[in-house]
């Protein structure tokens, strides 16, 4: 085998200069610039309008958190309006051997006259 | 070749293909007609129809006012509840239905099975039911059986305080009391509420959304005590059992301004079911027993005695007497019309007698109104005259309204007919007279607020969303001097100490007050039967008046008729309770 070719080139004889303008490249940057805008672009409204949406949704049910919330509160404050009831507070207390006392006294400081006390006794001493 | 020149008619292949061609071109045209037609022909029209059907609208119901006692307690509020109904048509096995959820509803088997048998599509099982029993009964998951939440009204006090909120209907409208006289601010604005929804019903977050919110209804804070409220009743119930009578009704006043700190009277009624709790309450032998009618202000009944209040203020107010004038001559009987004193069935007119015997003799004012003497106030009433007389009543506010806040007040009536040659004597010791409770209250009060009457009320203020509105603007007006009012307030201090009031004494104050017992007419109108109707109305402190007592017994047992027998105790147990309640220190010098 030989490396050699079996013939010479020609030195450069089918080369020749064209005359004309050099054909341009085709320049893709702006183009990818601007399809990567519109996608970005569609993305980012797509992502806005799923954040929005889901906020909506995040404050439709907080509403209804309140909602609800706010309706055990108002059961809670009825609950301890029936159990602050007189009438069911009276005779618990009776139950427990509690009843208004008979016998009453009250002392009355007179602050104008220094530290005279009058005492006041409901039919009898306090036991 | 032969198969390569035209031949003038097209090959069927070119046929097919133009075919196709036509019938592309026409499909397009088709839907082209098509889409500009539901675009742009249609398209309001359709989009109207597609947005009526996401839109829904609703109502959005105001929360009711609540109702609070001057502490702040609550007295009425509103809460969600579930209602339960059914579609019968639905409900596979009624009989096994009824008998589930009878129990837990309360409601008879037999008449549910009946409703769950009709021929409706919506019937209500049972309305406003606790919202755990609501859950039990849907966890039951039976086809055709469903739970609403429905608004319902609650009295957390019961039936301590119906006599002052009264009640509403099942559907929230005031039937009585304060919810009937507030009605309309209690009530609220109603709300709308016009949005966009999914198909599973969910609102769509960027639709169209339209909220005008609902405006709660005013809340109403009130100038009566809970505690003293209950001790009022508990009083009166105690009562009521204790004389055998009919009812017992007790109103307390603040002096100053005409707030009613309590209004109590037994029988009680349930305000939440409507329904008197007397559980001796039979409908068919008395229909009466079953009223939520306030007698305080809405019965008038003839005050007897202590009528005798005006009766002396005005005549000390005109100078025709002093407390210390004698009176002379004043026997136990007085017969102003001839031969009336003799027929016992025509004691009515013109004959006048003490409640007790005694000789005849003279004395001052100051005795006769200690003693409730009926003859010697119709001759303080004379020196008086009828026109005079009249004018005191009217202006001590007996008939007419007071125009209190509560729904539906009798003015009573004074019954000074021409030619009624006696009325002016019966007026003078309460009788020709009829007044309400409440309207007796105010007359007292008027002498412990030295000699001003105030209009009572029992809303103190309202708070609406926009805040707190002070709606107790006194209404006032001088029916007596200062000085007389002090008089007669010493002269109702002698009836305790040393009169017919001796029971409505409390230790550590200084009390002042009068007894009253009236005949009640028969029912023809024609003569005054031995039922009474007994009665004391009270001041204390009474050398500086903070609070007014009315208490009335109808129709009590004989041995209690008088009201120093059955409403003297009953009003000291009210009046300790309520100085006790305002804080009001004892009289030093009266231990």
């Amino acid at each position: 085998m030989t490396a050699l070719p079996l013939r010479a080139p020609s030195a450069k004889e089918n080369l020749r200069v064209l005359k004309g303008q050099r054909p341009q490249r085709v320049t893709l940057a702006p183009w990818m610039i601007m399809v990567l805008i519109g996608v970005v672009a569609f993305l980012g409204l797509g992502f806005a309008r799923t954040s929005l949406d889901k906020s909506a949704f995040e404050l439709d049910q907080l509403t209804r958190a309140i909602e609800e919330q706010g309706a055990i509160n108002e059961q809670l404050r009825l609950e301890i309006a029936r159990l602050e009831n007189p009438a069911r507070i009276a005779p618990l207390a009776e139950e427990l051997g509690l009843v208004i006392p008979a016998d009453t006294r009250q002392l009355l400081v007179d602050l104008g006259q220094g530290a005279a006390v009058a005492s006041i006794d409901n039919e009898s001493e306090t036991q | 070749m032969a198969s390569g020149k035209a031949t003038g008619r097209p090959s069927s292949g070119k046929v097919r293909v133009a075919l196709i061609g036509l019938f592309l071109v026409a499909a397009w045209l088709g839907m082209a007609y098509r889409l500009v037609q539901v675009q742009v022909v249609q398209a309001a029209d359709l989009a109207d129809q597609g947005l009526s059907q996401r839109l829904v609208t609703r109502d959005l119901a105001p929360q009711r006012g609540k109702i609070f006692d001057r502490n702040g307690e609550l007295l009425a509020m509103t809460v969600e509840a579930q209602s339960i109904w059914a579609n019968p048509a639905q409900i596979e096995e009624p009989l096994w239905v009824a008998q589930q959820i009878g129990g837990l509803l309360g409601v008879d088997s037999e008449s549910l099975y009946q409703r769950l048998t009709s021929n409706r599509d919506f019937v209500y099982l049972k309305r406003q039911v606790e919202p755990g029993l609501a859950e039990q009964i849907t966890a039951l998951e039976v086809r055709g059986l469903h739970a609403h939440p429905e608004a319902t009204r609650i009295y957390p006090a019961g039936e301590v305080a119906s006599h002052v909120t009264g009640f509403v209907d099942i559907d929230g409208n005031g039937l009585e009391g304060l919810e009937y006289v507030y009605d309309e601010e209690l009530r609220g604005t109603p709300g709308k509420a016009v949005f966009e929804r999914d198909l599973e019903g969910r609102i769509i977050p960027q639709g169209i959304s339209d909220i005008v919110p609902a405006v709660p209804g005013t809340d109403l804070n009130t100038t009566v005590d809970l505690p003293l409220q209950y001790q009022s009743q508990q009083a009166c119930l105690s009562a009521v059992e204790r004389t055998q009578a009919d009812s017992c009704w007790i109103v307390v006043l603040d002096v100053e301004n005409g707030g009613i700190l309590a209004m109590a009277g037994a029988p009680v009624f349930d305000p939440q079911t409507r329904k008197t709790v007397d559980a001796t309450c039979d409908l068919e032998a008395d229909p009466t027993c079953h009223s939520f009618s306030n007698f305080v202000v809405r019965n008038v009944y003839e005050p007897g005695s202590t009528q005798k209040l005006i009766t002396v203020a005005a005549a000390l107010e005109e100078g025709e007497v002093r407390t210390g004038t004698w009176i002379p001559q004043v026997a136990d009987v007085l017969e102003l019309r001839e031969g009336a004193c003799l027929d016992g069935d025509d004691d009515v007119y013109g004959c006048y007698q003490d409640f007790d015997k005694h000789d005849t003799a003279d004395m001052t004012v100051a005795d006769i109104f200690t003693r409730s003497s009926n003859v010697g106030t119709i001759l303080i009433g004379e020196k008086l005259g009828e026109d005079r007389l009249k004018g005191y009543i009217e202006k001590f506010g007996l008939g007419s309204i007071t125009g209190v806040d509560y729904s539906v007040e009798a003015p009573g009536f004074l019954n000074f007919e021409a030619g009624c040659e006696t009325c002016w004597a019966s007026a003078a010791i309460g009788y020709s007279v009829a007044a309400t409770p409440l309207q007796m209250a105010a007359a007292y009060a008027a002498i412990g607020n030295d000699g001003v009457w105030t209009k009572p009320h029992i809303v103190a203020s309202k708070t609406d969303v926009d805040g707190k509105e002070d709606v107790s603007g006194l209404e006032t007006r001088r029916v007596v001097s200062e000085e007389t009012a002090r008089l007669m307030q010493e002269l109702l201090a002698n009836v305790v100490e040393e009169g017919t009031g001796q029971a409505a004494g409390i230790d550590g104050y200084r009390v002042g007050g009068k007894t009253g017992t009236a005949n009640i007419l028969s029912d023809d109108g024609l003569r005054y039967t031995e039922i009474t109707r007994a009665s004391f109305v009270g001041l204390a402190p009474i050398d500086d008046p903070k609070v007014v007592v009315a208490v009335l017994i109808d129709a009590p047992s004989f041995e209690y008729r008088t009201g120093g027998a059955s409403a003297a105790p009953v009003f000291a147990e009210v009046m300790e309770q309520a100085l006790h309640r305002l804080g009001v220190t004892p009289d030093a010098d009266n231990g």
